[in-house]
């Protein structure tokens, strides 16, 4: 990635009339991929537009290659920058190869006539979006998926250096939403182009993101490396997450159990209890779980869904037996258990104390228990969940809400 | 596909278009003939054409042809093809293939004007200059309209309520127009009344030459714009980021439909729907949205509609003269619904 800035603000503010955004300073670097994220409503589009030259900034400068971006003419300009909007035309009667031969706009002549290095252009920048076989489709006829594809390829058309997307995986299904990511990072990963996204899919713009701008409370809260920025704690306050939580490591949201149906001990670790704790999270059991090591995934899972995590930290041998005298502990709180069927001495202990407790246990078939006593041993997690669902006494559900 | 057949496809036209223009273009001929030959007296062609190449034989066919049907012919081809590419302007512009130059109610501000200076005595003193007069109030006129349907197309972006607020701007310039007309002198109505039907009868060579000028410069102007016309296709936010000027533009857009619009109104009258269902139909026989080859296809087919609707307007019931844009409604009040229908069931 070279040093020099394909578009650099400073002390921007942006807005209609009133500023949404101010002092806005970012430096967007050849190849990289750049995901603005923020609750709807917090600027991003204004932002984009702003960046586009659609509005005007209150204050502040932007440079496009290094020249103001307001003393450029608007062919150089169109000849760096190419737009892909969420009003999306569909023009009657225009073909596909017609469509993205408009982004040709700032290349050809007077009169729009192509040449035929235009038309590999075109045919270059449709294949580039995998739609060389929509060509002589009608624009009008796409559906959403396709028409985003020829929306992506009249603005590569345009050999742009730099592409701003406003919501381009908005009204898409997983499958296409993938696709254009994918191509869009393909993009910037073979040809160097500059892609500014605003995205919703938060653990899709972790994934492909270079970088990533956290756009909320009138300005930019931050900008960096997403693996840097993306912390649960600031996910949570960027969206005003009080019911789900990111999870950095997973790059994922997981939803907070209410816990009304009650608590439910799950014996858990070696990622034995991730889909165990959606399935009781759901129910709305609020979940205790232990005893896991430190770095197991189970531990990001349970800590996500705003699970009770009872974890033995390899780098302090000496409180380990903390974490084993808590959970034994909570266990007496809880309403079931569900075993993972993790071995171990202190999975063991666990086990020994439900059933001294007197509370039911549940487990999988498949899960691999030192002891079967008298736990219920369900064959798939389907019955394991209808088997739940039976203990829990409806009446109590709704009584605890 | 590959580089090679999208360029083909992109730059050499196609046989069906090329085909489309040579039929349009006989047609426009043909029934510019026709409407030379027919009238309350019909000619021969061999007539006719003896008529055309000595202007100056005294003699009655020569005169009927020259000062009657000529004026007429001409001035009914220009005034269809000038309403057709207002439309297409107009509708490029709004996004919307419903509108046109008489249903936003452009055509009735020129109206208005035209009445003003028709009926009241604003004009008085300059009645050697009536054409120049005219056309210069019914300018004037469009250009108001269009600016007030333009502020309410910003607020609203909903198509139908476009035309809904287009009508409305009709039923007022309508009400100014038959108060002024209550207001005027008994001799002066009977003019206006004509004039307001909408009729191509009576046009003085004087009006021909005007509407062939100033109305082949706008059209030569507009045919210019083709390539932002085209990028137009896609909104206006998508055109400025492709690099056109937009203001400009948008400016330059409006102030060529109205005068084009206006200029036709301001000789002929207010003719319906031409405007409105010209384009659409032009699109849907060159099978594309192209305006390069939309513009002079809209050109030949306006002019072929308005002049076969004039001819139906002389003939249909002679000797008596129906209105223009009684006619011309029968073709283009079918397509504004058929059009709503098309897009509610969307």
């Amino acid at each position: 990635m070279s040093k020099e800035a394909i578009l650099r603000s400073s002390g921007l503010c942006v807005g209609y009339h009133q500023p949404v955004l101010a002092d806005v300073n970012l430096a967007f670097g050849r190849g990289q991929f750049i995901a603005l994220l923020g609750p709807n409503g917090a600027g991003k589009t204004t932002l984009l537009r702003t960046l586009s030259r659609h509005l005007k900034p209150l204050a502040g400068q932007i440079e496009i290659l290094g020249q103001d971006l307001h003393a450029m003419s608007a062919l150089d300009l169109a000849r760096a920058v190419a737009v892909c909007l969420t009003d999306n035309a569909k023009p009657p009667l225009l073909s596909v190869a017609e469509f993205v031969a408009l982004g040709r706009y700032p290349h050809t002549d007077f009169m729009g006539r192509l040449s035929p290095h235009d038309a590999e252009v075109v045919s270059r920048s449709l294949a580039a979006v995998a739609a060389g076989d929509l060509a002589a489709r009608l624009v009008e006829e796409l559906s959403d998926g396709e028409r985003q594809k020829v929306v992506l390829a009249r603005a590569l058309a345009q050999e742009p250096k730099l592409m701003l997307l406003d919501e381009p995986t908005a009204h898409l299904d997983l499958k296409h939403r993938i696709e254009v990511m994918g191509i869009l990072r393909n993009l910037c990963r073979d040809s160097g182009l500059t892609v500014v996204a605003s995205l919703h899919d938060i653990d899709i713009a972790a994934k492909v993101a270079d970088r990533v701008v956290l756009v909320q409370h009138g300005g930019i809260s931050d900008f960096g490396l997403p693996e840097a920025v993306l912390t649960s704690d600031k996910v949570g306050q960027l969206y005003g997450l009080d019911r789900a939580d990111f999870d950095g490591h997973l790059g994922g949201i997981e939803f907070h159990g209410d816990g009304h149906a009650g608590k439910v001990f799950v014996i858990a670790g070696g990622g034995s209890g991730a889909t165990l704790f959606r399935l009781l999270s759901k129910k709305g059991l609020a979940i205790e779980t232990g005893v896991l090591a430190d770095g197991d995934l189970d531990r990001y899972v349970a800590a996500a869904l705003g699970a009770n995590c009872f974890v033995r930290s390899a780098a302090a041998p000496a409180v380990a037996g903390l974490a084993i005298d808590g959970a034994l502990a909570a266990l007496g709180g809880c309403d079931l258990v569900v075993d993972g069927g993790l071995p171990g001495s202190d999975a063991q202990a666990l086990r020994q104390r439900s059933k001294a407790h007197g509370l039911p246990i549940f487990r999988l078939a498949g899960a691999a228990a030192i002891d079967e006593g008298d736990a219920h041993c369900c064959a798939t997690l389907g019955e394991l969940s209808a088997a739940i669902d039976r203990a829990l006494p409806s009446a109590a559900q709704y009584a605890r809400r | 596909m590959h580089a090679q057949a999208i360029h083909s496809s992109l730059s050499t036209p196609l046989s069906r278009r090329a085909l489309v223009f040579a039929l349009l273009s006989l047609l426009v001929a043909l029934m510019m003939i026709l409407n030379l030959r027919i009238g309350s007296i019909s000619y021969p062609v061999d007539q006719l054409l003896g008529a055309l190449v000595n202007p100056f034989k005294k003699s009655d066919i020569s005169y009927i042809v020259w000062n009657i049907r000529l004026p007429r012919t001409i001035a009914a081809a220009l005034g269809g093809a000038f309403l057709a590419v207002s439309g297409l302007l107009l509708q490029v512009y709004f996004r919307n293939p419903i509108v046109g130059p008489f249903i936003l109610g452009i055509s009735s501000g020129s109206t208005v004007m035209v009445s003003l200076v028709m009926l009241t005595s604003i004009g008085l003193g300059f009645s050697g200059y009536a054409p120049y007069l005219n056309t210069l109030a019914s300018c004037l006129g469009a250009y108001g309209v269009t600016a007030l349907i333009v502020v309410i197309a910003i607020r609203v972006r909903n198509g139908v309520t476009l035309l809904i607020a287009g009508l409305m701007m009709g039923y007022l310039c309508g009400a100014v127009t038959s108060i002024l007309t209550a207001l005027a002198e008994k001799e002066t109505i009977k003019g206006f009344v004509l004039w307001q039907m909408g009729s191509f009868s009576g046009f003085k060579w004087i009006e021909v030459w005007i509407m062939f000028v100033v109305g082949g410069l706008l059209l030569g102007a507009t045919y210019l714009m083709s390539k932002p016309l085209n990028a137009l296709l896609l909104g206006e936010d998508y055109a400025a980021s492709m690099g056109v000027d937009i203001r400009r533009f948008r400016l330059l857009i409006l102030f060529l439909s109205s005068s084009l619009a206006g200029l036709v109104t301001a000789m002929a009258g207010p003719v319906a729907f031409i405007g409105m269902a010209v384009p659409h139909m032009t699109r849907l026989s060159l099978g594309t949205s192209d305006n390069r080859v939309l513009l002079p296809g809209a050109c030949l087919l306006g002019a072929l509609i308005t002049s076969l609707c004039d001819l139906i307007a002389r003939m249909w019931l002679t000797p008596v003269e129906l209105p223009l844009s009684a006619i011309t409604a029968f073709f283009g009040a079918p397509i504004v619904i058929y059009l709503l229908l098309k897009r509610g069931m969307k």
